[in-house]
Order: C-alpha cells, then sequence, then structure tokens
C-alpha cells in the first residue's frame, strides 16, 4: 500500500514538471566516488558509529554489539549447535582470503581502470602531439615561403644572364658570319682588281714588246753602245784623275 | 520428529512461500548491472573482467557457430558457482542439492545440443558414435556402447552435480557436529577443527564443480 502511495506520489511529481521546458538530459553524469563507504571491521559501516557517538561514546557500538549476542545466546533465541563451527570455519577462511588477496585484487581492479584511462589519454596526447607537430612543421613552411624569393631572384638571375650570354654569343656569331661574308666579298675584289692589274701589264707588255719593231732595236742597241763607249770613257777618265 | 543431517536438504518453505524461489533469485541480486559509464567501481570492472576472460576461454575450442551459447554458459556458470558458493554460509540452503534442479538444468541443455547437432549435421553427428580406427569386428558392440554413454550423459550431468554438493555439505554438518560433540574433551577438537577448515576449502572447490558442469557440457557441443 505504501510503496503504491510512494509510486502514485513520484508519479504526480513527474507529471506537475511542465514539459519541455529544460533540455533534461542526464549528461553530464555527476561523477562516480572515489572510494567505498567506510566500513568499520569490514562489516558495519561507520555511520553507525557516528550515529552512536553522541550518546554513547566510543565504545557505543562495541556493547551494543555484546548486549545483543549475549540476549541472543542466553534467550536461546541463537542456540549454539554445530552450524555455529562451520560458521566459524567458513568465516576464518573468508577473512583470510580477504585479508590477503583484498589489497591485490583491488590493485588489479584499479590497474584495469587505470590502464583504459592511459590508453585514452594516450591517444589524446599522441593526437595533441601530432596537432604541435603539425603547427611546427607548418610555422617551418612558412618562413621557407619567405625565403623563397630569394631563390627565385637568384633563379630569375641565373636564367636572365643565361639568357644574355646565349645572346650574345649568337650576336658574335652572326658578325662572325657577316665578316666573314664581306672578307670573301672583299678579297673576290682584290683578287678582281689584282687579276686586272697583271693582265694589264701584261698587256702592256706584249703590246710594247711587240710595238718594237726592228729598226728601233737596232738604234736602242747603237745607242746602248754609244752610251757604253762615252761611259767607259768617263770612268777611264775618273780612273786616271 | 527425528531431527536428521537430511534435513538441511528439505526444500525450506515459509508460511507456504516455497522460499527455494528466492534462494535462485538470490544470486541475480549480486552482481550489479554494469551503469553506462566508461569507468565503473572495483567491483564491476572485476566482474566485468571476470566474465569476459571466463567466456573468451569458454569459446575458443568452438567455432563460430557455437558461439551463440555464449550467453547460456557464461550466466550458467556465474550462476552455479554463486549459488554454491552462497550454499557455504551457515544456515543456507543451496537449491543445487536438488536433484530436480539439475536435471532440470542437464536435460534440456544436452537434449538441445543433441538435436542441434543430428538437425545440422546429421552425418557428422551420427559419426562421433564410432571412435575411429576401431577394428572391424568390434563395430557393432562400439556403437551401442557409444550410444548407451550419450544416453547417459544427462544424468551423469546432473547427479554430479547433485551428489557432489549434497556429499559436500554433509560432511560439513557431520564433522561440525562431531566436533561440537567432542568440544567438552579438548585436544580432539582442535584436529577436527582443523579437519574442518580443509574440507571447506576444498569444498570452495564447488567453484571447479562448475567448471566441469560446464565445461562437460560445452565439450558435448560438436556444433
Amino acid at each position: 500500500m505504501l510503496s503504491r502511495l510512494v509510486l502514485v506520489s513520484g508519479g504526480l511529481v513527474q507529471a506537475s514538471r511542465s514539459f519541455h521546458q529544460s533540455s533534461q538530459s542526464l549528461a553530464p553524469v555527476p561523477p562516480l566516488p572515489e572510494k567505498g563507504g567506510k566500513v568499520r571491521h569490514g562489516i558495519f559501516p561507520e555511520e553507525l558509529f557516528t550515529l552512536l557517538y553522541p550518546k554513547t561514546g566510543v565504545t557505543g557500538p562495541y556493547m551494543l554489539g555484546t548486549g545483543l549476542l549475549l540476549y541472543m545466546l542466553s534467550k536461546e533465541i541463537y542456540v549454539i549447535n554445530h552450524e555455529t563451527f562451520a560458521a566459524a570455519s567458513i568465516g576464518a577462511v573468508v577473512i583470510y582470503g580477504i585479508k590477503k588477496f583484498g589489497p591485490s585484487v583491488a590493485a588489479f581492479a584499479d590497474k584495469l581502470n587505470e590502464d583504459k584511462v592511459a590508453k585514452a589519454q594516450e591517444v589524446k596526447d599522441q593526437a595533441m602531439a601530432s596537432l604541435a607537430q603539425g603547427i611546427e612543421d607548418e610555422k617551418k613552411e612558412q618562413w621557407r615561403v619567405e625565403g623563397r624569393h630569394m631563390l627565385f631572384d637568384a633563379k630569375r638571375n641565373n636564367v636572365a644572364m643565361l639568357l644574355e650570354t646565349n645572346y650574345r654569343e649568337r650576336l658574335h656569331m652572326v658578325t662572325n658570319e657577316v665578316k666573314k661574308r664581306l672578307d670573301y666579298q672583299v678579297q673576290l675584289q682584290n683578287l678582281h682588281r689584282r687579276m686586272e692589274q697583271e693582265h694589264l701589264v701584261n698587256w702592256v707588255e706584249q703590246s710594247v714588246i711587240k710595238s718594237i719593231t726592228p729598226q728601233q732595236e737596232k738604234e736602242s742597241i747603237a745607242k746602248c753602245i754609244a752610251d757604253l763607249k762615252v761611259l767607259a770613257k768617263n770612268t777611264q777618265a775618273r780612273a786616271t784623275v | 520428529m527425528m531431527v536428521s543431517f537430511f534435513d538441511q536438504f528439505a526444500s525450506p518453505s515459509y508460511l507456504g512461500i516455497p522460499l527455494i524461489a528466492v534462494a535462485i533469485a538470490l544470486p541475480w541480486v549480486l552482481y550489479p548491472t554494469p551503469p553506462a559509464r566508461w569507468i565503473n567501481n572495483r567491483l564491476i570492472t572485476i566482474q566485468g573482467w571476470f566474465i569476459n576472460r571466463f567466456t573468451n576461454q569458454l569459446m575458443l575450442p568452438l567455432n563460430v557457430g557455437g558461439h551463440k551459447w555464449a550467453l547460456l554458459l557464461a550466466s550458467l556458470m556465474i550462476f552455479l558457482i554463486t549459488i554454491n558458493m552462497l550454499g557455504l554460509l551457515p544456515y543456507t540452503f543451496t537449491p543445487t542439492t536438488q536433484l530436480s534442479l539439475n536435471m532440470g538444468f542437464a536435460v534440456p541443455l544436452w537434449l538441445a545440443t543433441v538435436i542441434i547437432g543430428m538437425r545440422n549435421q546429421p552425418t557428422i553427428a551420427l559419426g562421433h558414435l564410432l571412435p575411429e580406427g576401431t577394428p572391424i569386428p568390434l563395430i557393432p558392440v562400439l556403437i551401442i556402447i557409444e550410444t548407451i554413454s550419450l544416453l547417459i550423459r544427462p544424468l551423469a550431468l546432473g547427479v554430479r552435480l547433485t551428489a557432489n554438493l549434497t556429499a559436500g555439505h554433509l560432511l560439513i554438518q557431520l564433522i561440525a557436529t562431531a566436533v561440537f560433540v567432542l568440544l567438552p574433551m579438548m585436544p580432539t577438537v582442535a584436529i577436527l577443527t582443523a579437519a574442518v577448515l580443509f574440507l571447506l576449502t576444498l569444498l570452495e572447490v564447488a567453484v571447479a564443480m562448475i567448471q566441469a558442469y560446464v565445461f562437460v557440457l560445452l565439450l558435448s557441443l560438436y556444433l
């Protein structure tokens, strides 16, 4: 009955909340408490001790426990029989097991969780590292780009020089070729002139030789002999003087 | 009314409610459902890890078709372990000491494996009845023997579990009674207490019992 009342009142509480007014999501989920509830002697929650502390002090709960135990034993509500020993043995085994393996099992569970967190953390760290590296690389590339115009200038200069050199070479070549052609013409003209000169000289000689008649030949020879005689006389005369 | 040692195995009922139902439903309460969190508390982490490891081991020899049995076998294992371990506590009732419960587990599951085997690959299933390399004259006899062994399997599974648990509980009761009775005479008690303790640790081989149960069930899977 009471439970039904609770359920209905719970439903009423839900119904009185207006619809779709706020984003009713359960996220972010509140974090779990780090450690379990504090217990004393493995079973009794610490809240019991805190509850009884104001009235009965530190020994309160222990007195309560002892009193209950003695009451149950004396009134034979709990009878000591063979099961007590069975309970004692199993209790001893359980407590031994918990004391011996408890911390290691807890550490194991913690390690499992730690490993999970560490893996995710590693992924995150690696992502961040790769992104930082990307930023570094990008900065380096930008710096490289700044210096790239110098590279281009140098290259441009190179190319210009090459072009210039090429141009000059070809210019020279052209000049040389033209000069060769002109020299050829000059030589040709020289040759022509020389040949004409020679030809003319030959012709003149030939014509002079032809034009020497025998008469003239005799006269010239006679003249030569007369001249020679005069010369001989002169030299003779000079020689005696 | 004679109080005998077998009273602990009577199915308890209180005000007409068969408490065995409560006893069977109890293990469900003890294992919390993992919440939708990424990192959980230690209990759930360990629970999840254990179930994971166990199912992994169980499914190793099986091919993919056998993996359909993973949920059933894993939950069966957890259930039986919990029930048996809880039965070690004093004044508790262990449902698995009832033959009816164990046969209720054994027969349907065994029958399922046989029927599925027969349906999917009848030749191979029938072929298992004859081990390889038997001399020819022995074949008829061997087939009969193998069939009998196949049919005995559910009986063996159920009775094995029942007998082991019942015997264990009975022994605990007996030795505890012996300790109790011999308490006025001191020295013997100490030795007997030690015997009880040792027996109890052996009885936490109820866990191994479950391993045996599930493993045998698994071995009969030629799926």
